[in-house]
């Protein structure tokens, strides 16, 4: 099981899981950050994903 | 059933999609005085920065909303709540009419009232910027930047120096939370930024000590000119610039006033509902009328807190939404969140006060 890891949106807070995905943006589970398209935003504020940070 | 929601930011949007999705028979109609659609209101601090953000800033136009089966009428102001009647007035051009565009400009200017029936009101107006009491004479000298018709006005402003080759000399004046957001994304632009604060420390409400004074040194090393302790008395308007009055008085282009929000209680308080900071809600985000409830930044809960940022604001939202739906009773509780001033390269190592 890979070690999924979280990260956060630095404009509102919202926490992307890896484990979990975002499938309403249609970004399936287990979806790693990586593989995660550079135009996709933060479903709940719209910031750029350059604004996410990795969680401790 | 009847539902009426004022208010088309987070708390209100998150809300009639959720109940949407929970009831496909109710009713749901949203009351907006923004025509623009619904935005994200964090990404106004990055206002600046971002070239195309009057079109980025955008989640969701009404239309979207519309294709949900939720009733948007926008450009709309509430002037009034009728509690016994069960009904709120309200004033507009009624651009829903019009469903390819919300731009009441090209509509004559009939604006009429109108009554709205409600079973269940959800009040959710948001904030406005709090203008101090000896700075509201002078109300036309300065900017504030509290929604997206604020930043497109600030942004028209601006564009008028940088087309002709020069970055405008800035003052803002509160280094609470918006303004040392702001007071980052503008310098980060390349613009001459001055920071007014009266405290002796930056954010001193959320901050912890050490961390204001990194904050401090993160806005400095960006270019910001920061003034502490500086008891502002007034501005002076001078042919091309704006003075601002402390001890001594410095011309700069353009004056920002950024000393907080206040939500927006008065169409509550004219319906005699109970007033604190906010709009008085028990548990259940329920206010002093049984049939009117209140969402986000114009929320006062039991323990007298506003929660003020994204994150507890959408868990509200969604709680009510199952809560009216029937699919929870448990009250709302809020869930553990952490916030973070949006100033170019601060990481706070403290957590917040909220």
């Amino acid at each position: 099981m890979p070690d999924y890891k979280k990260y956060q949106c630095g404009v509102c807070g919202h926490i992307y899981d890896e484990a979990e995905g975002d499938p309403d943006t249609g970004i399936a589970p287990g979806t790693l950050w990586e593989d995660i398209p550079d135009e996709w935003r933060c479903p709940e504020c719209g910031a750029e994903k350059s604004e996410y940070d990795l969680m401790a | 059933m009847q539902i009426v929601i004022i208010g088309s930011g987070v708390a209100g949007v998150s809300f009639a999609e959720k109940y949407r999705a929970l009831s496909a028979d109710d009713d749901i109609t949203l009351v907006t005085w923004e025509d623009d659609g619904y935005y994200s209101r964090p990404l106004l601090s990055r206002g600046f920065t971002k070239t195309d953000i009057e079109q980025t800033i955008i989640l969701k136009p009404f239309d979207k909303l519309r294709e949900n089966n939720i009733n948007v009428l926008c450009g709309a102001e509430v002037t009034a709540i009728n509690r016994a009647g069960k009904s709120i007035a309200l004033n507009g051009s009624w651009s829903h009419r019009f469903p390819t565009d919300c731009d009441t400009s090209a509509i004559p200017s009939s604006r009429q009232e109108k009554t709205l029936q409600y079973d269940k009101l959800i009040l959710a107006q948001g904030s406005s910027a709090f203008i101090p009491p000896p700075f509201r004479p002078y109300e036309k000298l300065f900017f504030c930047l509290n929604s997206l018709v604020d930043l497109k006005a600030l942004r028209k402003f601006r564009q008028g120096f940088l087309s002709q080759n020069r970055h405008p000399d800035w003052a803002i004046v509160g280094g609470g939370l918006i303004g040392c957001e702001v007071a980052s994304d503008l310098a980060a632009a390349g613009d001459k930024v001055t920071l007014f604060h009266a405290m002796d420390r930056l954010m001193e409400r959320q901050l912890a000590a050490e961390d204001s004074a990194l904050l401090l040194k993160v806005l400095q090393d960006s270019g910001v000119k920061v003034l502490l302790n500086q008891a502002v008395q007034g501005f002076i308007k001078e042919e091309n610039k704006v003075c601002v009055r402390t001890e001594v008085t410095a011309e700069f282009d353009g004056l920002i006033v950024a000393c907080g929000f206040k939500p927006r209680t008065e169409l509550a308080e004219l319906a005699g509902l109970e007033i604190g900071r906010g709009i008085k809600v028990n548990q259940y985000l329920q206010t002093s009328d049984e049939s009117i409830y209140a969402l986000g930044d114009v929320a006062e809960l039991p323990n007298g807190k506003l929660y003020a940022f994204i994150l507890p604001i959408r868990n509200q939202a969604l709680w009510l939404a199952e809560f009216l739906a029937g699919q929870k009773q448990d009250s709302w509780t809020p869930p553990v969140f952490t916030t973070k001033a949006k100033v170019h390269g601060f990481e706070a190592v403290h957590p917040y006060n909220v």
